[in-house]
């Protein structure tokens, strides 16, 4: 027993140390774990709201995206304005060490004012613009820079590709994306959209590791009825019309006479929506809609339209223009000339206002009024432009004793030029006026907005209409709108030369508004045209001023819209054929002109005799030689003086190996249709007479 | 036998288990508590040394135990599995994560290459700018009216008819072709 007391003396101690620091390290361990389990308790309870919020914001940003705004395209697709993504610049003054420095730096690149962005960085602190939709090649050279506190930001920025083209109609938007004008501005609610969310989750480097889009919603596109090049034919015509009369301005419209669209719509002056800020009120303002003038002698249409509906007047009915003078409540009115007997014809085509007024007193007042009023004077079409005025209509109670005559040859009443153009179309197309449209579809994706119908309504009568036609190519033909005559087609339309109201509000004996509205081709009328020149210096007739753009427009509008000719009989003659001189010869005759002679009924082609064959059996067989052409079909053979050429088998060929082949074996050509020849006169293997028209259709 | 200093006693003690094996302890630089203190007779210790012959005992195999211990240990591993894929799951995500916004930025830069493509492509079809090099750098004219040679059928093709027509939508479902925007 006494030699265990040492080793339990020894012994215990030690374990009781063991246990001892054993509890110590228990109850530190157990006191850290809940050191750490309050440490996360105030933490992930008590602050968790705060905490979680102030994280989210390191980590999480919001950044509205902004709408993709919708384009605008002419009928063929063509963009007259889309968005682009662009960076803008921005800084965060707080974070400049040296503002001073960064203003000198940053001033040159992007073309600002140095002491003005200095002013601005010292008088906001978390954030300033420096220059907002920077080009491409700015924000490289700021990138570059590699400024502390300058950071980029992306914005959608309109341009417009085809700069001044229509620029009155398509509008401009402002720095925010905001329609300002035009059409921009009239459908902003449809073209811009909704703007969508993208929630960026970041790395302490600012990466982004995650991105949740809620999308928004992009802008509808516009699709117009304009056609860019007959748009530019248009606006090149008039603007040098404008410039020759040294004018104040002019608006010229073509549109289609059978459906009420605006084909081309110019203005002048004119400005570029991609720097509209440049640019003057006047020269932003579309007169087509926003602008009211006398119409002067071309509203006698609708004087004499009305005389002839109502059967107060007939076309060939002489009226007596009493030696161009005519009192008329106590005011003597004068002609531009002293005119005796007219017929209704001829006072439409040289504009006798003496004539207009007789026949605008056979209508009466509420007559004449009601016929305004039914072709669209004195309210507005309601077209999709913006800023449309009405124009200038009293109703017959306020009218003076000198009212109905001043109204009868266009003065005292105001209109704009669409609503002119409108009233021309109606006449062309048999007497249905139609409501003028610029928008042709709205469309999202593959959704496309239900616009409504083009709606029209009759005016006049078809009848009316075809004299009326007659009538206003007469005025073309013989009258005042000679300057008006198309090569190759028939033409009809009205000049007219109205004083504009000057200071004192009297009509000005300086200043005039010179216009021409007509139509081509005459019969079957295509494109209506209007042209109006304000304020000429010099000329100052529609005649002289504004019929020739009316010709320069129509001509190659109709040609480029593939119009049929309608009257060679205005080409520059060729000299006869003569006789005992081959056909190759005599075609030096008609250089430049026989492509249109092909085919045409009553157009001698050339000095040949024909005869036919039918079903393949020709009338002198030795003509045809080989095997007689198969089917059905009739075909032609020409017989006469000249080498014969045997006529190829076309089947599949192509229009340019066609006319190559042709032109070789001295065949004229007639193509119909696109694509490969699915049928051709004369049939293969017959032997026709070089100089033969040879016609060919094609199909895909 | 050789000498031991320190004898060691055999104290037998069946009733135990517990080895005792004496060792010579290091001396100790401090004085123990246990050790006299100064001025006191030092006395010797005595370690006991049991020496158990465990070579005949056949240690009885639990295997409930084992099947337990291979359980836990299963689940274990399964567990620490588990959260390895979890754990690789989580940094292949964020790692795809960063892979895809590179991707997302890049396409939206392609796009905006594409638009801006658009653009020029759009600038470049300008009619006037295409009319000024037509007649400035390739010497073109107008054509005359008679020197146009109209193809295409007896009607004007493209956008006019001869007679009033009724203007008209392509409704949602008439399959027409979609616009561009």
């Amino acid at each position: 027993m006494g030699q265990r007391r040492p080793e339990s003396r020894a012994a215990m101690p030690d374990r009781s140390r063991l246990e001892r620091r054993r509890l110590v390290i228990g109850v530190l361990c157990v006191l850290w774990f809940m050191c750490i389990a309050a440490r996360l308790y105030y933490f992930q309870v008590i602050r968790y709201g705060d905490l979680q919020g102030r994280a989210q914001r390191q980590q999480q940003r919001t950044i509205e995206v902004a709408p993709q705004r919708g384009g605008i395209h002419d009928r063929q697709l063509n963009p007259l304005a889309m968005s682009l993504s662009v960076d803008s610049v921005y800084a965060v003054p707080s974070e400049l060490t040296e503002p001073k420095m960064v203003a000198s730096l940053l001033a040159p690149v992007l073309g600002l004012d140095g002491a003005d962005l200095l002013g601005r960085f010292q008088s906001m602190h978390s954030f300033c613009w420096v220059k907002r939709k920077v080009t491409t090649a700015e924000a490289a050279r700021v990138r570059d820079l590699n400024l502390k506190g300058i950071y980029f930001q992306r914005e959608t920025k309109r341009f417009y590709p085809k700069g001044d083209l229509a620029a009155q109609v398509v509008g401009y938007v402002g720095l925010d994306d905001k329609g300002l004008g035009g059409l921009e501005f009239a459908l902003d609610e449809q073209i811009k959209g909704k703007p969508g969310r993208v929630l960026l989750a970041s790395d302490a480097r600012r990466r982004t590791f995650h991105s949740t889009e809620w999308p928004g919603i992009p802008g509808k596109s516009l699709v117009l009825t304009l056609d860019e090049k007959i748009q530019y034919i248009t606006e090149k015509a008039l603007a040098e019309a404008v410039q020759r009369a040294q004018a104040a301005g002019g608006v010229a419209i073509v549109q289609n006479s059978n459906t009420g669209e605006i084909l081309a719509l110019a203005n002048e002056p004119t400005f570029n929506p991609n720097e509209f800020g440049a640019s003057s009120a006047a020269a932003r303002l579309d007169r087509a809609v926003g602008w009211v003038y006398e119409p002067g002698s071309t509203f006698k249409v609708v004087t004499i339209s009305a005389a002839v509906e109502e059967h107060l007047a007939d076309p060939q009915e002489l009226i007596n223009c009493q030696n161009g003078s005519i009192v008329l409540a106590g005011h003597t009115i004068h002609d531009h000339k002293p005119f005796g007997d007219l017929s209704v014809t001829d006072v439409m085509a040289n504009s006798s206002d003496v004539g207009a007024i007789k026949l605008g007193l056979r209508l009466g007042e509420d007559r004449l009024y009601r016929y305004v009023r039914s072709f669209g004077l004195g309210a507005k079409t309601d077209i999709e432009l913006p800023g449309e005025e009405r124009g200038l209509l009293k109703p017959p109670q306020r009218w003076s004793g000198l009212t109905i005559g001043e109204m009868s040859m266009g003065q005292e009443i105001g209109v704009t030029p669409l609503q002119m153009v409108t009233v021309f179309s109606a006449v062309a197309n048999g007497g249905i006026l139609f409501q003028p449209r610029i928008v042709h579809d709205v469309f999202l994706g593959a959704h496309h907005d239900a616009l409504a119908p083009a709606t029209g309504r009759r005016v006049i009568s078809e009848h009316t209409a075809e004299l009326m036609r007659q009538i206003l190519a007469a005025v073309v033909d013989h009258g005042t709108g000679i300057p008006a005559r198309l090569v190759g087609y028939t033409s009809a339309g009205k000049t007219g030369t109205a004083q504009k109201i000057d200071a004192n509000r009297a009509y000005s004996r300086s200043h005039y508004v010179a216009s021409f509205i007509g139509f081509a081709p005459t019969t079957r009328p295509a494109v209506t045209i209007l042209v109006v020149i304000d304020t000429p210096v010099g000329a100052h007739h529609g005649t002289e001023v504004a019929a020739p753009v009316f010709k320069s427009i129509a001509e190659q509008t109709l040609g480029y819209l593939n119009v049929p000719q309608d009257n060679p009989s205005r080409w520059p003659q060729p000299s006869p054929p003569v006789p005992g001189r081959s056909l190759s010869q005599n075609r030096g005759n008609f250089a430049g002109l026989l492509p249109l002679d092909r085919g045409r009924p009553g157009v001698a082609t050339s000095p040949v005799q024909k005869a036919s064959y039918i079903n393949g059996l020709s009338s002198d067989s030795s003509l045809t030689g080989g095997t007689p052409p198969t089917g059905g079909a009739t075909s032609t053979v020409v017989l006469g003086d000249g080498p014969l050429v045997t006529v190829p088998d076309f089947s599949r060929w192509s229009a340019r190996r066609v006319a190559e082949t042709c032109e070789k074996l001295h065949l004229d050509l007639n193509v119909a249709g696109t694509g490969l020849v699915v049928e051709q006169n004369p049939l293969p293997g017959v032997k026709v007479l070089s100089g033969t028209n040879v016609s060919v259709r094609m199909a895909r | 036998m050789p000498h031991n200093p320190y004898p060691v006693s055999r104290a037998p003690n069946p009733g135990t288990q517990m080895a005792t094996v004496a060792v010579t302890l290091p001396k100790l630089r401090r004085r123990l508590r246990s050790a006299p203190a100064a001025g006191r007779a030092h006395f010797p210790e005595f370690y006991f040394v049991k020496r158990i012959d465990n070579s005949r005992l056949v240690r009885e195999v639990d295997l409930d135990r084992r099947r337990e211990l291979f359980s836990l240990l299963g689940l274990g591993v399964l567990v620490f599995l588990f959260m390895l894929l979890f754990a690789w799951q989580h940094f292949q995500c964020v790692r795809n994560g960063y892979q895809i916004e590179q991707l997302k930025a890049e396409r939206a830069t392609r796009e905006e290459w594409n638009h801006q493509l658009r653009l020029e492509q759009a600038s470049l079809a300008d009619p006037q700018r295409i009319d000024t090099l037509a007649r400035v750098r390739l010497g073109m004219v107008s054509p005359k009216p008679q020197q146009i040679i109209r193809v295409g059928g007896p009607e004007p093709a493209g956008v006019l008819s001869s007679s009033p027509e009724l203007a008209h939508n392509f409704p949602a479902s008439s399959g027409e072709p979609q616009h561009e925007p």
